[in-house]
């Protein structure tokens, strides 16, 4: 599924702007602990974390994901955003929790599994 | 950071005591060490590690030897993933003249394949001081890193920005610039009153005894 349709229905607040091009999301991933995520995120994903520390935007990046929304509220500080923007990974935010996004997402993806 | 600009901005700043503590490696603890101390300066070598839990640890040791035995353990437990250097920086160590000793194909910025516990074993298996650091930051401190302090860590030192929680008043807060750059060195300090600068006289002064003390400044 194309983002912005992912995004639309998700719910989800974008935090970049859109840089023009219209990534297709094959996957999601949820993580905290960054070097675990490193290691185990495939590309293409969306990931659901409530890490807000900068170096999300490097392993975002290393990791090949497309972009990342942030759970519960959390807000990356505008230096976090401002990399995010500049390195071509788009930032979400959304009210809900890591469970409810993983879930909306997981069926957005895999209606057949539902 | 280049050895001198360390030691420099150390001595013009009133620095008497200075450790380096790089990210999972020793590869510069001699050079700066040597540079630090032909300036009269007092120097421990150390390094931060960074847990599974991704809890960061310093790590301090009397001997380059010690401190070196600890980091080849230490690198086995790192991931076998290369560095990015458009993404992480080049990191690389250099000598005194600035000419590149070596460039660490291994990603730094990772955790190694070690627990809380074990990083606080690992350390004294070496003779080494375990200082957990930046406790009450919101992340890569053991506080948000795992919820709690754990108990029977054997830790007396910690580091935090700011005063320690009621349920950590009875270990000793330092606190230390985490320069990234010299323009931070000597930012924030601790105040030691020691005999001479070692592991043995840093765990006697958190315990406040015979004399020895510790102090953050500012406080």
């Amino acid at each position: 599924m194309i983002l912005t349709e992912l995004v639309d229905r998700m719910g989800l607040t974008p935090l970049t702007e859109s840089i023009g091009s219209v990534p297709e999301i094959e996957a999601g991933y949820v993580g905290d602990l960054l070097s675990h995520v490193l290691a185990s995120a495939t590309p293409n994903c969306l990931w659901i974390t409530i890490q807000r520390h900068e170096n999300v935007v490097a392993v975002a990046q290393v990791a090949g994901l497309t972009g990342v929304v942030f759970a519960e509220g959390v807000r990356p500080e505008a230096k976090v955003v401002e990399r995010a923007q500049n390195a071509g990974i788009a930032l979400f935010s959304s009210p809900d929790s890591s469970f409810e996004l993983a879930g909306r997402l997981h069926r957005l993806l895999h209606p057949e599994r539902s | 950071m280049s050895p001198q600009a360390i030691v420099q901005a150390a001595i013009s700043r009133g620095v008497d005591l200075i450790a380096v503590t790089d990210h999972n490696t020793a590869a510069m603890v001699e050079v700066v060490g040597r540079a630090a101390q032909a300036a009269g300066l007092h120097f421990l070598y150390g390094m931060e590690l960074q847990t599974r839990e991704e809890v960061h640890v310093l790590a301090y040791f009397d001997r380059a030897a010690n401190c070196l035995a600890c980091a080849e353990t230490i690198y086995s437990l790192l991931p076998d993933m290369p560095n990015v250097p458009d993404v992480f920086g080049d990191q690389v160590a250099v000598a005194l003249d600035g000419t590149i000793l070596h460039t660490e194909p291994k990603l730094l910025v990772n955790s190694l394949d070690l627990s809380f516990g074990e990083t606080l074993d690992c350390i004294r298996s070496f003779d080494g001081l375990p200082v957990p650091a930046h406790i009450d930051r919101a992340s890569y401190g053991v506080l948000a890193q795992l919820g709690v302090f754990p108990e029977n860590t054997g830790c007396q030192l910690v580091e935090s920005d700011g005063a320690l929680p009621p349920s950590l008043q009875n270990m000793t807060r330092v606190c230390f610039s985490d320069a990234h750059h010299p323009d931070q060195v000597g930012e924030v300090r601790t105040e030691f009153r020691l005999e001479e600068a070692s592991v043995a006289e840093l765990q006697v002064a958190a315990r406040g005894e015979a004399g020895r003390s510790v102090k953050c400044m500012g406080e």
